[in-house]
């Protein structure tokens, strides 16, 4: 046992030696003065401001999410460093290079899991942040721009990981960008494959061919992959987390009123405390599950089902609805656009750096929990953030070969046949069917009520709006329900005539009732139709404010979005209730909606 | 209480890596090894040293580990009469040295996999298993092309041989360009990918893999392809028929040198200087031309569906009445030379079946024009007429006793 006073001796005389002083510039003692010093003193923590509002950083408010992001990022850079190390990008050695991490290099296997299990884990917390700082409304003034930035970051974390998925060589990996780069010989005009194809598009220089280097998925590929993998991305995604770091300090946090405290010890020992509890969770998930690793890749043997990568999954899954184009091009580019415009055009200053406030909707007899403060804002992200998760369980635990519906618990099997039989609707009601969807935005300016006001009388401008709406309905119900009937031959037989739940009910109406079969159809063309105008009207006064407030630009633009994610909705509904595959087809511009 | 979070979950962090640490080291080879060694005399000990060993064979693109298991393979003065300390049988490691063949070539299974069940390929995703006991038989074939030359080596690869083409399996398969293309091309049924046979894998037991896919067919084709009844379909989707394959009645040993043969038939390509090649087979002589068309008869698969000497009753679903493939007894009586001709070079397309609402059937009578050579034919021809004369002599036993041989012939 050594003597205390002479450990205390030896420390004091370390501390006096010009090489610590010259490292370490201020004292550890925790007085308010090095508290500060600790921040501003150290290059990685002066990122920090040295003293933070103490709502700021409760752990309920943001869990933490950023920094875990950014902590699983620096894990990942330490993870894939060690990686690159075994990993040559090769065709005919990536595989064996893996297989040789798993079973020849020590901790080699336990690493590979580390690195993959940190990516997906990276994936769900850049996307859970992103929802926190929606739902807390920390992307309002003055913080705009970095939420654009951030939804950058969450684009580049998503290619981040999709350009490694394919570096294990695997029937995984390359069937699974497959289904990428399909969708991006989809794009429409640059993709050899898709809609309004520029007429010196071909296999060689379409879009397909820049992301994989080459007409087939090989060494070009794998190379590529590999470059943007290690190299590209996470350089250009660096550069952008550096603004976004920059900017939250310069921007200010959204919470910056109240008592403040200082950031050391009060934030950095909860970042601490985070990365850690991460490292364990990481450590178990790495001890515990093996990252997979299938038969090394063959472009001959296609895997049935072949699925994207699990955070790609939901866009797959709308490619039952949608044609690639759309699924994998347009509907992606839409929700990152409308991801970014969301803070310049939601201008309710409400619900900054707070969680929304829950009050109750009584719907009749049930209640159901309503945010109270930013009611739309909050249901429509909700509502969109949801559907992409849901699209996601199902194409991940759902579809089976051939893209088939199987609960999670039912086996798979290669012999089931099933399937639905599909109709395009006549372009001509698929028309009036989208024309009237997307008149139902049409506002009722105050101008406009004024007017007609003046000229017609008080009840008219409420009159006239609930006539336009119910038409609007009307004409909804009809596009869909008088083409299934006209086109079907209801009496023909089931066996030859269409399958869909919607038409095999219409054809028992008809077959069992006869002459009041048809009547029946005809009350539910009007009954759906109420319905629809029904919700057309109730949604009138909410859709005119919104424009009194908007202004005409935001409000089309925010609009536009809502409809086109509704209309997902609507589509999936019409594939599967009514087996409607196309409701607008131009097959000499390959152009189907 | 952040300081009591900090260390458990300093502690936590530490000891799990110190477990993954300790699980990475102590590995299955690493106790085998230590096993070993322990039964050794301190001045043998030196010849074995530790750590993954691996032969590394360019040529074959194998890279090996299986010796850091099979510490003795081929050191006999060390071996062990247990696994996997026991030296390799018979002098194939003298004829085939490990550094120039490596193990899987032969045994299969997956050399680079440090773990006992993924090195003996029982894992999934690795689609090949080890070859055990007599299946080694099958990797011989992919170097020697002469298998009649190491027949004492591979009497299950000779017997299979001979056997597919007795049972007349080339009448709907082809093997490297000769055969019927009625069904699957087998030429390399032996290293087919298990994503291709999933949906036979759903018909028959654990373990799912190529070896016992290929038994299971062998032994009864239906259970694995029982077709789809129209009463399981949605309405308007065609009938899917049973697998056309006859039930051949094999037995064990049968099944085996078929299944050995089979998966000797893979798409492997050893560099030549490997490659013992085939001899080309001496054109064979034959003493009437009714040998001679016997001989086609069997080459070319016909009793597949004819049966042996053709008595017919295979089961076809396209075959008119009772659906089994007609008998060739009596063709003497209903056809002419050139009708025969005429039959045999165009086959038959299916036109009508007994049960006129089931769809148009797999398998017919296919063309052999250009695959049977005019001479053949002539000789074929000849036998079949023979078939009649035999039906005469042998009318002295009365039609009773050939319908009974033809009834064991079918079964």
């Amino acid at each position: 046992m050594a003597n205390p006073s002479l450990i205390a001796n030896v420390k004091q005389q370390v501390k006096k030696t010009k090489v610590w002083k010259s490292i370490f510039r201020h004292d550890f003692s925790d007085t308010p003065r090095t508290r500060l010093q600790r921040i501003f003193g150290n290059v990685f923590l002066h990122l920090h401001p040295v003293r933070i509002a103490k709502d700021a950083i409760r752990i309920t408010y943001t869990w933490g999410l950023g920094g875990i992001s950014f902590y699983l990022f620096l894990l990942l850079i330490v993870t894939g460093i060690l990686l690159m190390f075994y990993y040559r990008p090769f065709s005919a050695v990536a595989y064996q290079d893996i297989k040789d991490l798993t079973y020849a290099v020590t901790l080699g296997g336990f690493l590979r899991n580390m690195h993959r299990w940190a990516a997906h884990l990276m994936v769900i917390a850049v996307i859970l942040h992103m929802i926190r700082v929606f739902l807390t409304g920390a992307y309002k003034p003055p913080r705009e721009y970095n939420w654009v930035v951030g939804v950058l970051l969450l684009v580049m974390t998503l290619f981040l990981s999709y350009t490694g998925y394919l570096l294990p060589w695997d029937q995984l990996a390359l069937w699974a960008v497959t289904v990428g780069a399909q969708m991006a010989a989809n794009s429409p005009m640059l993709g050899n494959e898709g809609p309004f194809k520029l007429p010196f598009i071909t296999t060689a220089n379409d879009a397909r061919f820049v992301m994989v280097g080459g007409t087939t998925i090989n060494d070009a590929t794998l190379i590529r992959f590999y470059v943007l993998h290690c190299m590209a991305v996470p350089f250009l995604l660096t550069l952008f987390l550096v603004v976004h770091f920059w900017r939250v300090r310069k921007d200010s946090f959204s919470v910056n009123t109240g008592p403040k405290v200082d950031v050391w010890p009060n934030l950095v020992s909860r970042e601490l405390l985070a990365a850690l509890l991460i490292t364990v969770v990481l450590l178990v998930w790495s001890l515990a599950l093996n990252a997979p690793l299938e038969g090394v890749a063959n472009l001959n043997v296609t895997p049935n089902p072949s699925k994207a990568p699990w955070y790609f999954l939901g866009l797959q899954e709308l490619l039952v609805y949608f044609d690639p184009w759309i699924a994998g091009v347009l509907l992606p580019t839409f929700i990152v656009i409308g991801l970014m415009a969301i803070p310049y055009i939601d201008i309710n200053p409400k619900g900054l750096g707070v969680w929304p406030k829950m009050g109750k909707l009584k719907v009749g007899p049930i209640s159901i929990p309503w945010p109270t403060e930013r009611p739309f804002a909050v249901s429509v992200f909700m509502l969109g953030a949801t559907m992409w998760f849901v699209l996601i369980f199902i194409g991940s635990f759902c579809r089976g070969p051939n893209w088939e519906w199987y609960w999670p618990w039912e086996v798979w099997s290669h012999r089931r046949i099933s399937k639905m039989t599909l109709l395009n609707l006549p372009n001509i009601y698929g028309l009036a069917l989208m024309g009237a969807y997307f008149a139902q935005a049409l506002p009722f300016p105050k101008a406009a009520k004024d007017m007609l006001r003046a000229k017609a009388g008080e009840k008219a401008p409420a009159f006239l709006s609930a006539a336009f709406h119910m038409g609007l309905g009307f004409v909804i119900s009809a596009a869909i329900f008088v083409p299934l009937v006209t086109e079907q031959k209801l009496f023909e037989g089931l066996g030859r005539s269409h399958n869909s739940p919607a038409v095999q009910a219409m054809y028992g109406w008809v077959h069992t009732m006869g002459p009041m079969g048809y009547g029946l159809i005809g009350a539910l063309v009007l009954v759906s139709g109420l319905l629809l105008g029904w919700v057309g009207v109730q949604f009138a006064k909410f859709k005119d404010s919104l424009y009194e407030e908007l202004g005409p630009i935001k409000y089309v633009i925010a609009v536009a979005l809502l409809l086109l994610m509704m209309g997902v909705l609507g589509k999936i509904v019409l594939r599967l209730l009514f087996g409607v595959k196309y409701v607008f087809t131009l097959p000499m511009f390959n152009f189907n909606i | 209480m952040k300081r009591l979070l900090f260390f458990i979950l300093t502690a936590a962090c530490s000891v799990i890596f110190v477990y993954a640490l300790w699980r990475d080291t102590d590995r299955d080879w690493t106790r085998y090894q230590h096993q070993f060694v322990k039964t050794l005399e301190p001045a043998n000990r030196k010849l074995v040293s530790g750590g993954i060993k691996q032969v590394i064979v360019d040529d074959l693109k194998r890279v090996d580990r299986c010796t850091t298991c099979h510490v003795a393979i081929d050191k006999p003065q060390l071996a062990l009469g247990e696994e996997p300390f026991k030296a390799h049988p018979g002098k194939y490691l003298q004829w085939h040295p490990v550094e120039k063949f490596a193990c899987t070539v032969c045994h299969g299974g997956q050399g680079i996999a440090t773990e006992t069940l993924a090195a003996h390929g029982d894992v999934k995703h690795w689609e090949e298993p080890l070859l055990r006991g007599q299946l080694v038989q099958s990797s011989c074939a992919s170097c020697h092309g002469d298998v009649q030359a190491i027949q004492e080596h591979v009497p299950l690869l000779v017997r299979g041989k001979q056997l597919f083409q007795e049972k007349g399996c080339y009448g709907c398969h082809v093997i490297k360009d000769f055969g019927g293309q009625l069904s699957v091309e087998l030429t390399q049924v032996g290293s087919k990918p298990y994503q291709l046979i999933h949906a036979d894998f759903e018909m028959m037991p654990h373990p799912h893999d190529r070896i016992h896919w290929i038994e299971a067919k062998l032994r009864a084709p239906r259970l694995l392809n029982p077709g789809v009844r129209q009463d399981q379909l949605p309405p308007g989707e065609e009938e899917v028929f049973p697998t056309a394959m006859p039930h051949f009645g094999l037995a064990d040993d049968e099944v085996k040198a078929l299944q050995v043969y089979l998966l000797s038939l893979r798409d492997f390509d050893p560099p030549t200087s490997y490659v013992t090649p085939a001899k080309p087979e001496p054109a064979p002589v034959y003493a009437t031309a009714v040998d001679r068309g016997r001989a086609v008869f069997q080459r070319f698969g016909c009793v597949g569906c004819h049966n042996v000497d053709g008595v017919g009753g295979r089961h076809n679903w396209n075959a008119g009445l009772g659906e089994e493939v007609p008998s060739l007894m009596y063709v003497k009586m209903y056809y002419s030379e050139d009708e025969l001709r005429t039959l045999i070079h165009n086959g038959r397309q299916p036109a009508y079946r007994g049960r006129v609402h089931r769809p148009v059937p797999p398998v017919f009578m296919p063309a052999w024009k250009d695959k049977i050579n005019e001479e053949d034919v002539d000789a074929l021809i000849a036998y079949l007429y023979s078939l009649y004369d035999k039906v005469l002599q042998s009318s002295t036993d009365g039609p009773a006793a050939v319908a009974a041989s033809a009834d064991v012939a079918v079964q």
